[in-house]
């Protein structure tokens, strides 16, 4: 959450602050000056001393409803928090305002008697004049933000699409496959079948599902095991996925590809480079509404590949977070020897 | 033609190989008298049968086709066969006699063997890619280096090199852990490595900035350079204003 003071993110709201706090003390200087025949100087010290000063202090009261949001916090406790905080906040500025009039005001005391119980209750007035505006501020925050969060995961699925797409129909991957079609032709005709059959399938998916965000879980999970297939044909023992899937979590959604670059990680850096056969294990299990799915893969220590979380890893981070709130779904270890990703998609 | 070309396959995927070679049967003039299935196998087979053709594909596990052809001390002819188009350039810069792109058809593969009857037939079995290669410039900086001594293949992550020396027509690579030797020229690896990261202090010398511990002047306008190790390496005036450029003093 954003605790940064609206005045300081957008000075424009300031200005409006100061202007129309400037024009309330203008007004009422005014008022007891031309109306009821004050001294122009003693309306000015009254008018500064109080209500001015709150528009210092009352700016801090943004702070009070940040730190108890009604999203976080039960009723009861932000009532209280608020109850707490108007009293100090009054205080201060009756301490304040008391000061100022003992030095600005010729009949100090008299003002004192006549004038401090009434200006008690209009602190608590001020307060809760505040509390209700800079939640307004803070919903409408909150809203804009929402609004440009939404743009922006439009954008990043529309990357993501793309990529799966580009990865599907890369040189490697889609001239490769058909290589092996070419070979199989001869020795194998019904597996060039079905391999072309797969291809289909697979080039299918990617180019359907354009728009959807999420997906059920069996859905995404029989698509990367076609590309997986696919693979297998043009790797045969040197690739060898293993699927351990929990029944129960084929219903869940999950944002849409968000697990095929996954597995093209896991070919790039396990199968390509090694001679030995690779394992690629899919697990998944739901627990208390969160569908947890790890990805892992063996790899050749010596294999000399540069790894980071490259554009397909940082991709995925983005979405989660975008999507969930949270970069945190999203674990990735590598222990030199298996590299394991990790998704926790919450469920709701 | 009498004598039939004796033919090796690289290429890391079966049935790749097996596309190739049911095509090459049909080719009456080719023997196939080996298949690698990557290129740890391809240097020691092609060094010991020195076939007078290889098929090389050039994406494979621990060394990359290229990669494998520094390593080579017999030198046969080359087509390649890959899925990538981006490599083409380069391959040719290798002297390559064809570059197929995956998939291809028998006719192309038959007319590529074709090309290179032809050229054994002028040239000779031995192809001359040895020493081209070298002065070309490149699209991008080396992360690995590969040798050969004796019989085992070294891959030497960039990062390990301390400093590099020129010896006639073979360099010296010094790492943390030893030192290698490579038929390369200190031209060809000054334009090969991250000037970055790299930097060349004289005729005989390329040195890792990092690891550059001390620069000293001995004598007036002549300096060596201190290594972390305490190796002194001489620095020549060209070399002093290399320093002086990357190191900005």
């Amino acid at each position: 959450m954003d605790f940064k003071h609206p005045f300081i993110s957008s000075p424009r709201l300031g200005v409006y602050y100061i202007l129309v706090w400037l024009a309330i003390l203008t007004g009422s200087v005014l008022l007891k000056w031309l109306a009821y025949g004050f001294n122009p100087g003693i309306a000015v010290a009254e008018g500064l001393a109080f209500p001015f000063t709150f528009a210092i202090i009352g700016s801090a009261i943004w702070y009070v409803i940040k730190y108890s949001s009604l999203e976080n916090h039960t009723p009861a406790r932000v009532l209280i928090s608020h109850i707490i905080a108007a009293t100090i906040i009054v205080f201060i500025w009756l301490y304040i305002g008391v000061v100022l009039i003992k030095l600005l005001h010729p009949f100090a005391e008299q003002w004192i008697d006549n004038n401090l119980a009434i200006n008690i209750f209009g602190g608590y007035m001020f307060y809760l004049t505040y509390v209700i505006f800079f939640y307004a501020v803070s919903y409408y925050q909150g809203f804009k933000e929402k609004l440009k969060n939404e743009g922006k995961l439009k954008s990043l699925v529309k990357e993501a699409e793309l990529h799966a797409l580009k990865s599907q129909i890369n040189p490697h991957f889609l001239f490769n496959s058909l290589n092996s079609i070419s070979s199989l032709t001869m020795t194998d005709p019904a597996k060039a079948q079905e391999m072309v059959i797969n291809l289909s399938s697979l080039m299918r998916y990617s180019l359907k599902h354009d728009q959807i965000d999420k997906v059920p879980f069996s859905e995404e999970l029989n698509n990367n095991k076609l590309y997986l297939q696919i693979e297998k044909v043009r790797f045969g023992k040197k690739l060898n996925p293993v699927f351990d899937i929990d029944e129960n979590c084929l219903d869940t959604l999950i944002p849409n590809m968000i697990l095929q670059p996954l597995y093209e990680n896991a070919i790039k850096y396990g199968v390509y480079e090694a001679t030995e056969p690779i394992e690629i294990v899919t697990r998944s299990t739901c627990i208390k509404d969160v569908l947890e799915i790890t990805i892992t893969n063996n790899y050749d220590p010596n294999s000399m590949s540069k790894r980071g979380e490259g554009i397909g890893l940082r991709n995925i981070r983005d979405r989660l977070q975008i999507i969930y709130g949270n970069p945190m779904l999203m674990k990735v270890e590598d222990n030199k020897k298996e590299f394991k990703v990790t998704l926790a998609i919450p469920q709701k | 033609m009498t004598e039939k070309i004796r033919t090796i396959i690289v290429e890391d995927e079966e049935l790749a190989r097996k596309l190739l070679k049911s095509f090459l049967s049909e080719a009456e003039n080719i023997e196939l008298i080996a298949e690698c299935e990557n290129g740890f196998e391809g240097v020691k087979t092609i060094n010991e049968l020195k076939p007078d053709l290889i098929f090389l594909d050039i994406q494979m596990p621990k060394i990359t086709g290229f990669e494998m052809l520094e390593l080579l001390d017999h030198k046969p002819h080359i087509i390649f066969a890959t899925a990538y188009d981006q490599y083409a350039l380069k391959a040719f810069e290798y002297n390559a006699s064809d570059y197929l792109l995956k998939p291809y058809s028998k006719e192309r593969l038959l007319e590529a063997i074709e090309k290179v009857a032809e050229r054994i037939s002028i040239e000779g079995p031995d192809s001359d890619m040895a020493e081209k290669v070298s002065d070309y410039p490149r699209d991008e900086y080396l992360d690995r280096i590969v040798v050969k001594d004796r019989h085992k293949i070294h891959i030497i992550p960039v990062d390990q090199v301390r400093y590099i020396e020129s010896m006639d027509d073979y360099v010296m690579i010094y790492t943390h852990e030893g030192r290698h030797m490579k038929q390369k020229t200190m031209k060809y690896l000054e334009g090969a490595l991250d000037p970055k990261n790299f930097v060349r202090i004289h005729r005989s010398y390329i040195v890792k900035v990092e690891e550059i511990n001390e620069i000293q002047q001995y004598e007036k306008e002549s300096y060596i350079v201190i290594l972390h190790d305490k190796t002194k390496l001489k620095v020549s005036k060209t070399g002093y204003k290399n320093l002086k450029d990357i190191l900005n003093f």
